[in-house]
């Protein structure tokens, strides 16, 4: 079966696919719950008009440097619909989809921000 | 003492009939050919490059190039993302610094433009944390961040940056190794579209495929036959945090500032003795933080400094910057980059750099960056 080049272009595909690993997921989302709610202040962004692969349809959209205020630093994707930012702008961390189900059929919930 | 006594290059860019292994194998025995070197006079091969085993399946380097040159020497392959070149060879000069009498060829090489360019991304991204990926970082997201940090406080505009492009475009027309052998203007730079605000298609560094290999020794015998060498007065590499989140400053990149301290105080030289230096100009804000991070301009002045083309070949008696054309104009196929940085100041230093040669010259520079600033290695060199 290995043999067969579309076989073999699944494998590579599948493999390449491990950043959505169930496990993973799972085990990043233990960690992220705490930050749900909390308040912080951009200190950088970007906003992203060539995305990486399979993110094409998001762009562009914001990404922000924000610090919350144990002093923790992320960064986070600002959620769409909000362009207009600024240095100390306050933003709230949210529970939002990060991808498209993956090839496992898990889909990853992660943390993004909404300003305020 | 440890000596670089040859240097050959791939043209860089987009070579659709030449696979990774044909541009190694290219550079490789160029470089050999050239100096006259019998293969069984290099004791081991250090080799730079990141995507690979990404992109394309392919790992295990080392032996292949075994296979190219038909030795059983040791191979190392070295990984520091956009830095891999770069640290192979900090990683020869400590080999070097633990073997007598020995030879070896650093080698430096990238196949990139196979790929669609969001795939390049997404692999390129490798280098980032797990955070940053997941917010959609992209390697010029992560530079727009520290460009936009820098802007502000220094209270300087886009068109600041744009001078860094124009004027490495400028020294690509005298390098026929580069990618873009053209010029550019300001307004180019400024009219090109934004990739990660505020950084466009042209503050950034292209896709690129290429090959760089150079031979270091410090056997006597080898180094008294050859004519045309450069003395390493010291090589060193530093890290710093991988995610901007975790850094104490971004205004600069800490990496490089340690860096670049431990290489001059090694070397027992300044920043002023320096006639010519490659640096890491991935993005047109990269070259300005090297440029204040290496000590050559003040914290903040980078900018004005830049604008003011202080550091373009023919327009200055004192420090010329990027004379292959940088990363921006000669190309960055990643793992071959520090590779041919280290090249290029061989070529000035030995006074083989052609219509590009700066006069009365001592001393060069190499600064290689990988991810954004998380490893940084700064090579200084005599004629």
């Amino acid at each position: 079966m290995l043999e067969d080049p579309e076989e073999l272009q699944l494998l590579i595909f599948s493999h390449h696919r491990n950043m959505y690993s169930p496990v993973k997921i799972w085990r990043r989302q233990r960690k992220l719950r705490e930050y749900l709610g909390k308040k912080g202040k951009i200190i950088t962004w970007t906003k992203i008009y060539t995305a990486g692969e399979g993110r094409s349809s998001e762009d562009p959209y914001n990404v922000a440097l924000i610090e919350i205020d144990d002093h923790t630093r992320f960064s986070l994707q600002v959620i769409h619909g909000y362009e207009k930012l600024d240095f100390g702008q306050e933003v709230k961390i949210v529970l939002r989809k990060l991808h498209q189900k993956s090839h496992e059929g898990v889909i990853a919930y992660g943390i993004k921000c909404i300003p305020l | 003492m440890i000596n670089v006594i040859g240097y050959h290059t791939t043209k860089f860019g987009e070579q659709w009939n030449k696979s990774l292994f044909d541009l190694i194998s290219e550079a490789i025995h160029g470089v050999i050919k050239e100096m006259k070197i019998d293969k069984e006079e290099i004791n081991a091969v250090f080799f730079g490059n990141m995507l690979a085993g990404i992109l394309e399946n392919n790992v295990h380097g080392g032996s292949k190039i075994s296979e190219i040159l038909k030795t059983h020497v040791p191979m190392y392959r070295v990984e520091a993302a956009c830095a891999s070149g770069g640290l192979a060879f900090n990683l020869a000069c400590q080999y070097l610094n633990a073997n007598k009498n020995s030879t070896v060829l650093v080698v430096g090489g990238e196949k990139m433009t196979d790929y669609p360019t969001p795939k390049v991304i997404t692999a390129l991204s490798a280098a980032a944390s797990g955070e940053e990926q997941e917010a959609g970082l992209t390697f010029p997201g992560l530079y727009a961040m520290l460009a936009r940090i820098y802007l502000h406080t220094y209270g300087y505009t886009e068109e600041h940056l744009a001078a860094v492009s124009v004027k490495n475009h400028f020294h690509g027309t005298f390098n026929d190794k580069a990618q873009f052998q053209k010029e550019i203007s300001i307004e180019d730079v400024l009219k090109s579209p934004y990739i990660a605000d505020p950084l466009k298609v042209l503050d950034a560094s292209p896709i690129s495929d290429g090959a760089s290999a150079i031979l270091v020794t410090n056997n006597r015998h080898i180094a008294h036959r050859i004519d045309k060498k450069m003395t390493v007065l010291s090589s060193q590499a530093a890290t710093d945090s991988i995610s901007l989140s975790g850094r104490a400053y971004l205004d600069r990149l800490d990496s490089t500032v340690q860096a670049g301290n431990k290489a001059f105080s090694d070397a027992k030289l300044s920043p002023i003795d320096i006639s010519v230096a490659e640096v890491h100009d991935c993005f047109s804000i990269a070259e300005i933080l090297a440029m204040e991070d290496l000590g050559f301009f003040k914290k903040g002045e980078g900018g004005e400094r830049m604008k003011n083309y202080e550091t373009m070949f023919g327009k200055t008696n004192g420090l010329v910057v990027n004379t292959s054309g940088g990363l921006k104009a000669s190309g960055h196929p990643v793992g071959a980059t520090g590779v041919k940085q280290i090249g290029e100041v061989f070529l000035q230093l030995t006074q083989q750099a052609g219509k590009r040669q700066v006069k009365k010259i001592k001393y060069g520079l190499t600064h290689n960056v990988g991810g954004s600033g998380g490893t940084a290695v700064v090579n200084i060199f005599s004629s």
